[in-house]
């Protein structure tokens, strides 16, 4: 009987602290993107990366840090996401009506949901793929050709978009299902080389010029490109696509999330295993891998609906091999299989070559060079594969 | 008819030897260390540049005019320096991605080829512009009553004895029986007292300066040098090679006669052919994949269990 209540007193105590770590961290986490979004001196901003670097050799010198924050999280998960979605939801208020941040945390929110996208195949089940900026790419298009030639608003494109780049993502996965490794790498990057082609070549796509002038979307009578009001404040236009894109990340979290935990995820994590233990098991790997290239597409496909609704002008451009392999090093530089590591890849790497601005033409020479630095420095990514936990703590 | 068959013909081979000589490293390198070096037609394309670079220092503060000699002497100089430019990523770079899943040696060296590609572009005097490349011969001279131009010929002549080279010193010499040990079992080479790590350096370098051939071919050929020629060409030779089968080196030569016989097939026939070639090239490499998944000549993996 003693033992029990000495027992339930520290794990009071444990969730009262647990919260805290919780509210700390989430806080600590959006003022560092906050800082890092309004950092206009380049020597700010090398000094955030500098404390980032000297937080992850913290907690990588010291794991019983990480193991603490992961076990706050675990324990509290209710309350993370909680403090999570208002953070989230009064992220734009914090940046003083800075357009270009609005911006940035868009664009970045995107590409949070094409690394996730990636992350089934790539994370889950190994399977490269340097298709995904080709899916993105098609699904842009699509939608962008249904609202300019039919006049389909974006509400209706978006699913639109999403099954021709599923239907898309089905094709590519059926030539690899045979192919494997480095053959499997072509096949994607061949792909990707004739989406790009076809769409800078075809008349109905617009040749290299893409297409201009797409439609910005309503909701109940309120549009898109108007400033939004919320509690008497006044959001620039922006605002509006960020909170469409969170909503976004926000299915694609819990996408993943329920995908993980299920059957497929788990099938996908024995194909990473094993490919042949996998079959033996009796897990169809044929069925499986081409799901893989179709769930990627789908997401891929959405982000590209609303990327096209948001610019309002899309170019070929914007959907090179370069773009699918800036996704596939979100996903390798965040951690594999780490929904949270991914989406901290996303961001870092759309952000910092905005950020590198000051080294203006050197950007993309940095870019490659960051890369690199990464891979060498801390080949697991940022935040590591997590062990599958099963029990309830 | 007959002559522009001939010259069709002729570009086919000359643009097909070129291919081969990028796509050969490809496989070399696979076969040697097992991970995909994406930057190899990076790397090769920086031999045109410093040829260019060295005629320019050269004119510029030695009283000699640019003949086709001292062209000749550049590309010379270009092929070395690239060679050695091949074993220093190596030891900087690649190097620490032996022991890594493939995916991250790819994507490290597909950001190697980036940096590659903007340090010529920010190294080379007006990089970003494309600079005219000379061709060390001109004129030209009949083949069976048709004229054709001396250049294409050369470049084949060099390609084949480049390839024929390279088969021999595979096939003929110790470091070739070398290199082939540690490509079947590194393990067991390093038990015959075979370095796999100077072999890796050596395979890096013979890679690199035939790589290097290839681009000096190819901005002859074209007449032009730019710092982005590298991704066209790398990729196709990269295709090439896991065409003809990773690591089998007459698999990347009969890959890279097919990718450019395509290539110059949809030139010549198809109506605005010149801006849908790469979707033709790689239309191939995705059918040949799903009827050949190891590539023409691969070795087809079976696993035992």
């Amino acid at each position: 009987m003693s033992t029990q209540s000495i027992s339930t007193a520290s794990a009071g105590a444990f969730s009262v602290s647990g919260l805290m770590i919780v509210v700390a961290s989430e806080l600590a986490g959006a003022a560092f993107l906050r800082e890092f979004l309004l950092a206009e001196d380049w020597r700010y901003v090398v000094a955030l990366l500098a404390a980032f670097g000297v937080a992850l050799v913290v907690m990588q010198s010291v794991p019983a840090i990480e193991r603490r924050i992961e076990n706050a999280f675990a324990a509290q998960r209710r309350a993370a996401t909680i403090v999570a979605v208002l953070l989230v939801f009064a992220f734009p208020f914090a940046l003083g009506g800075n357009t270009y941040a609005l911006h940035l945390c868009v664009i970045a929110q995107l590409y949070a949901v094409l690394a996730l996208a990636l992350n089934f195949q790539l994370g889950s089940a190994n399977i490269p793929n340097f298709a995904t900026g080709a899916s993105y790419g098609i699904g842009a298009y699509a939608s962008a050709l249904l609202a300019l030639n039919f006049g389909v608003s974006f509400w209706l494109a978006l699913p639109a978009a999403a099954i021709v780049a599923t239907l898309s993502g089905f094709l590519l996965g059926l030539p690899s299902m045979r192919t494997r490794d480095s053959y499997l790498a072509l096949v994607t990057i061949a792909f990707g080389v004739v989406v790009h082609q076809l769409l800078n070549n075809l008349e109905f796509t617009g040749g290299p010029n893409g297409l201009v002038g797409i439609p910005v979307p309503e909701l109940f009578g309120h549009s898109f490109a108007s400033p939004l009001v919320i509690f008497g404040v006044q959001l620039p236009s922006q605002a509006n696509f960020y909170y469409l894109s969170a909503v976004l990340v926000a299915i694609s979290i819990l996408f993943a999330g329920r995908l993980h935990n299920s059957r497929v995820g788990l099938a996908w994590n024995a194909l990473r295993a094993d490919d042949l233990a996998a079959r033996c098991q009796g897990i169809n790997t044929t069925w499986y891998k081409v799901l893989a290239f179709a769930v990627d597409a789908f997401l891929a496909g959405f982000a590209g609906t609303i990327y096209a609704f948001y610019v309002g002008y899309i170019s070929p451009d914007n959907f090179t091999f370069l773009v699918s392999v800036t996704i596939m090093t979100m996903v390798i530089a965040g951690g594999m299989d780490n929904i949270l590591g991914v989406i901290v890849g996303a961001f870092l790497l759309t952000l910092l070559p905005e950020k590198l601005r000051a080294f203006s033409d050197y950007r993309i020479l940095f870019f490659g060079v960051t890369v690199i630095a990464f891979l060498m420095i801390r080949p697991q990514g940022i935040f590591p594969q997590r062990l599958r936990r099963y029990g309830g703590h | 008819m007959a002559d522009l068959l001939l010259q069709q013909l002729l570009n086919w081979i000359v643009l097909g030897s070129i291919y081969a000589l990028i796509a050969v490293g490809f496989s070399l390198l696979f076969g040697v260390l097992n991970i995909i070096h994406f930057s190899h037609g990076d790397v090769s394309f920086v031999a045109p540049f410093v040829a260019l670079g060295a005629v320019q220092v050269m004119v510029a503060s030695l009283p000699v005019a640019a003949t086709p000699g001292i062209l000749l002497l550049c590309i010379l100089l270009a092929l070395l320096l690239t060679g050695i430019l091949g074993v220093v990523l190596e030891v900087l770079v690649i190097r620490r991605f032996r022991n890594a899943p493939a995916m991250m040696a790819l994507v490290a060296t597909v950001a190697l080829g980036i940096v590659l590609r903007e340090l010529i572009r920010h190294l080379y005097p007006n990089g970003s512009n494309p600079h005219p490349f000379p061709r060390f011969v001109s004129g030209e001279i009949a083949i069976g009553g048709v004229n054709v131009s001396l250049f294409a010929v050369v470049a084949v002549v060099c390609s084949v004895a480049a390839v024929v080279g390279l088969f021999a010193l595979l096939n003929h010499t110790r470091l070739g029986l070398h290199i082939r040990a540690v490509s079947q079992d590194r393990d067991a080479a390093r038990l015959m007292s075979i370095s796999p790590t100077r072999i890796f350096r050596a395979t890096f370098f013979v890679a690199s300066a035939i790589g290097a051939v290839g681009a000096v071919f190819f901005a002859g050929y074209a007449n032009l040098i730019r710092f982005d020629f590298s991704i066209d060409v790398g990729l196709i030779g990269f295709s090439a090679a896991v065409l003809g089968g990773l690591g089998s080196m007459a698999g990347a030569i009969v890959g890279s006669l097919l990718i450019a016989g395509l290539d110059t097939f949809v030139q010549a026939v198809v109506p605005n052919g010149a801006s849908y070639r790469l979707v033709f090239v790689f239309l191939l490499v995705i059918a040949v994949l799903v009827f050949k998944p190891a590539g023409l000549f691969g070795r087809t993996v079976v696993e035992k269990v």
